[in-house]
């Protein structure tokens, strides 16, 4: 067994063993924590693949950006995000299998299609200069597009943040009533907070 | 090289780096802050622990003292001996005194000058072991060692509804990347393995065509990387992972609105520290670690480029907010948050959180000798020797030693003064942060936020930017 | 490549081992003697009070999308530095216009009260 075949068995392991715990863990912060070990082998797939620079982007933005993202929101959710999925589990399942078959059947296709004797790779391929020198002289517009994408991004944030639900505005309207009542209650004896 | 020597190779640096950097700077570290901390409150600091040696032994260190003291005193005079018999040899004119020629006599001077400060050192350690009767401290620094000791026979408990697998995690996710980012730091230049005991042949100034080295090449960091140092930001960005779930998982208040604050604040300056360093790459044209070093090794420090020296500055503020050290030490404040996500951390899995934050004070440390002081530069020092400035040259008087600006260096010497440079200035940075550690109160959490999004994001693009057109205009 | 990233695997290793080591130490000679207020939440003497979990600020949730929006930004720039002279003044624009996009993104997180942490 070669010495990348070996690395592709280890990452691949991993990376099976991640996506079930990810579906599998009952607790969402575990389940993202099953997601991490499944990026990091997912790092290591690439690899495999000579696409270095890929590798590190895979690290640095899906292990160190997105789950972090994730961590904050499970976080922000509390307890809340613990509870169970929707009662039509038996249907999802039903679903997730058919899909599973479907792509199965299509990566299956794919493999049989593929010429077995590997491409001679270019030089420079997958590490930091070639992928750049590509991206910034031939990629130049989707490059472009990106900082464009991720302008949405913020405005679309700032927006969820930034509206109040039913609930909150009830919650608000409740604490303003209090605050109301305990002014009223501590007059004379206490000067009211000003704010 | 073969796979297996590869490894072997890569098994001793992964040791020396392990050794110098969990072994030795961390409890030093420890023991630094703790120290600073005694000193600046006016209490006994970390300086009880220690042993005490038998009443006999310390009568024999006392016996002993004077007769140090007389040897290195009589050494002082076999000096001025030597160098009165010079005299003499000068001016009478005579070839050797009694046998012995100006050579030898140069030889013994010098052997006695070691020897009597060997000897003046020893009677000052004999002296403070006898006034501290026999009571050996070593200045505190077993202190960090007995600390250890104790985390590690402590009770490790957890809070009954905390989640014991992730609570269990936190600590391994935080140290685990912090030393990993040790991989790609080079220590020092190549080191050529047919040619180490003697002095490299590299081609003269002017010459026409390098010299072709032949043979292994070994280079001094774990691995060469072609992202470089984009492997040290993915690594280090999961550490904040290890904040954020010892924070939840704990089932603390305090916990989770410290893990909350630490993994919101290391997030926020993790990107004002990969966008302050970016013109170093324009500067140095790589992504490589060593060849950012060899960079600056050939034409200048990073510091003394403007652009790079602003970049410095933004680089050592976010630095010291990614580590979580006063002043930016808001998710630890123990006036408001108790410990933060710490507060329900025992016995060594607090330690490891502890070990991962100085190993990562460790690292950035590291990271800024690199992009800004040249790494393992020593100046004047190229791969065959030193090249002090200026051109001269003298002869020690009644002898025929020549020295001068050319000072001829075996390789493994060349590489051991490079690995010491590097360590020299990972000291430096990290006195520099011990020094900050006491002088400046800590911010308020909202300032902490403006510094990062307002302040130094923008002054990064800008300087970016900047360097772009320097570059373009001036290169 | 596999030979080029061994020795990382070897120091992902290394690391992994001293972190456990650690750990398992203290698990395994530390006394284990846990009382019911022992394990109860420190909270400075306090007993707790109220919900288990705090309503925590949804800054904190914008300030983790800023983050991974200009992570990203420095994943892409990156690659760009090192060639910088490469690319030359074409690369300058190229990237003037990526960040002046960038800005605005930053400048309107900014006006609208995201970057605000007073209250």
């Amino acid at each position: 067994m070669s010495s990348s075949t070996l690395l592709f068995c280890v990452c691949a392991f991993f990376a099976l063993a991640g996506a079930v715990g990810t579906v599998s863990a009952r607790r969402p912060l575990r389940a993202a924590m099953a997601l991490l070990a499944h990026i990091v082998a997912l790092a290591g797939l690439y690899l495999t693949l000579h696409a270095q620079l890929l590798a590190a982007i895979q690290l640095l933005v899906y292990a160190g950006a997105i789950v972090v993202l994730f961590v904050f929101v499970i976080m922000l959710i509390g307890p809340a995000s613990e509870t169970s999925g929707s009662g039509r589990a038996g249907m999802v399942r039903m679903t997730s299998l058919v899909l599973m078959g479907m792509v199965t059947v299509t990566i299956a296709f794919a493999i049989v299609d593929t010429d077995p004797a590997a491409p001679r790779l270019p030089a420079g391929y997958g590490d930091v200069e070639g992928v750049g020198g590509a991206l910034y002289t031939q990629g130049l517009v989707p490059f472009e597009i990106i900082s464009i994408t991720l302008l949405v991004a913020i405005i679309g944030a700032v927006a969820v943040a930034r509206g109040k639900t039913a609930v909150e505005k009830q919650i608000e309207a409740k604490e303003k009533a209090r605050a109301e009542v305990e002014a009223r209650l501590g007059e004379g004896a206490a000067p009211a907070p000003a704010e | 090289m073969s796979t297996g020597a590869i490894l072997l190779a890569s098994a001793l640096k992964i040791l020396f780096i392990v050794l110098v950097v969990v072994g030795a700077f961390a409890p030093l570290l420890v023991w630094v802050d703790r120290r600073q901390s005694a000193m600046i409150q006016d209490r006994v600091g970390p300086h009880r622990a220690g042993f005490t040696l038998p009443k006999d032994v310390v009568k024999g260190f006392d016996a002993l003292r004077l007769p140090l003291l007389g040897g290195s005193l009589f050494a002082g005079l076999l000096i001025a001996v030597s160098f009165a018999g010079l005299f003499v040899m000068g001016f009478a004119g005579f070839e050797d005194l009694g046998g012995a020629t100006a050579k030898d006599l140069y030889r013994f001077a010098l052997a006695m000058l070691v020897f009597g400060l060997l000897l003046r050192a020893g009677y000052a350690v004999h002296s403070n072991i006898v006034e501290a009767g026999g009571k050996i401290t070593l200045f505190g620094v077993l202190h960090p060692a007995a600390d250890a000791m104790k985390m590690i026979w402590k009770e490790d408990f957890v809070p009954a509804r905390a989640d014991k697998l992730l609570h269990a995690l936190a600590p391994v996710i935080t140290l685990i990347p912090a030393l990993v980012s040790f991989a790609v730091i080079p220590f020092a230049d190549v080191l050529y393995l047919d040619y180490w005991d003697q002095v490299l042949p590299v081609a003269a100034e002017g010459a026409a065509e390098a010299v072709a080295l032949v043979g292994d090449a070994v280079p001094m960091q774990v691995a060469s990387l072609n992202v470089g140092i984009l492997f040290i930001f993915a690594v280090a960005g999961t550490g904040v992972i290890g904040a954020a779930i010892g924070g939840y998982a704990s089932d603390n208040k305090f916990s989770l609105m410290g893990g909350m604050r630490a993994a919101s604040q290391m997030v926020s300056y993790e990107v004002a520290l990969g966008l302050t360093i970016v013109p170093c790459f324009m500067m140095y044209d790589s992504l490589r670690l060593e060849d950012m070093a060899l960079w600056q090794a050939q034409n200048a420090w990073g510091i003394f480029l403007p652009p790079l020296t602003l970049a410095f500055l933004l680089y050592f503020t976010a630095a010291t907010a990614e580590t979580k050290r006063v002043p930016f030490d808001l998710p630890e404040g123990e006036s408001e948050l108790v410990g933060g996500y710490l507060t329900e951390y025992s016995g060594l899995k607090f330690g490891i959180f502890f070990t991962g934050e100085y190993v990562e004070m460790v690292a950035f440390s590291a990271l800024a000798a690199v992009l800004f002081f040249g790494g393992w530069d020593v100046p004047w020092l190229y791969a065959n020797g030193f090249d002090l400035p200026g051109t001269w040259a003298f002869t020690v008087p009644l002898t025929d030693w020549v020295v001068s600006d050319k000072i001829a260096v075996t390789h493994w010497v060349v590489i051991a003064l490079q690995v010491g440079s590097t360590l020299f200035k990972i000291i430096a940075f990290l006195f520099l942060q011990m020094m900050i550690r006491w002088s400046l109160p800590r911010f308020r959490y909202d300032q902490i936020m403006s510094l990062c999004w307002k302040g130094l994001l923008p002054i990064a693009l800008v300087n970016i930017l900047l360097t772009g057109i320097l570059i373009l205009l001036f290169d | 490549m596999f030979e080029t990233y061994l020795p990382v695997f070897l120091m992902l290793g290394v690391a992994t081992l001293v972190a456990t080591l650690m750990f398992t130490l203290t698990s395994l000679l530390g006394p284990k003697k846990p009382t019911p207020e022992k394990m109860i939440p420190y909270e400075a003497g306090s007993n707790t009070t109220g919900a288990r979990h705090l309503r925590l600020s949804v800054k904190f949730y914008l300030t983790a999308i800023l983050f991974v929006v200009f992570d990203i930004e420095a994943v892409f720039l990156y690659p760009w530095a090192s060639l910088f002279r490469e690319l030359g003044w074409f690369g300058f624009l190229e990237m003037l216009l990526f960040l002046t996009i960038l800005g605005v993104t930053l400048v309107y997180a900014w006006k609208k009260g995201a970057l605000e942490w007073e209250k």
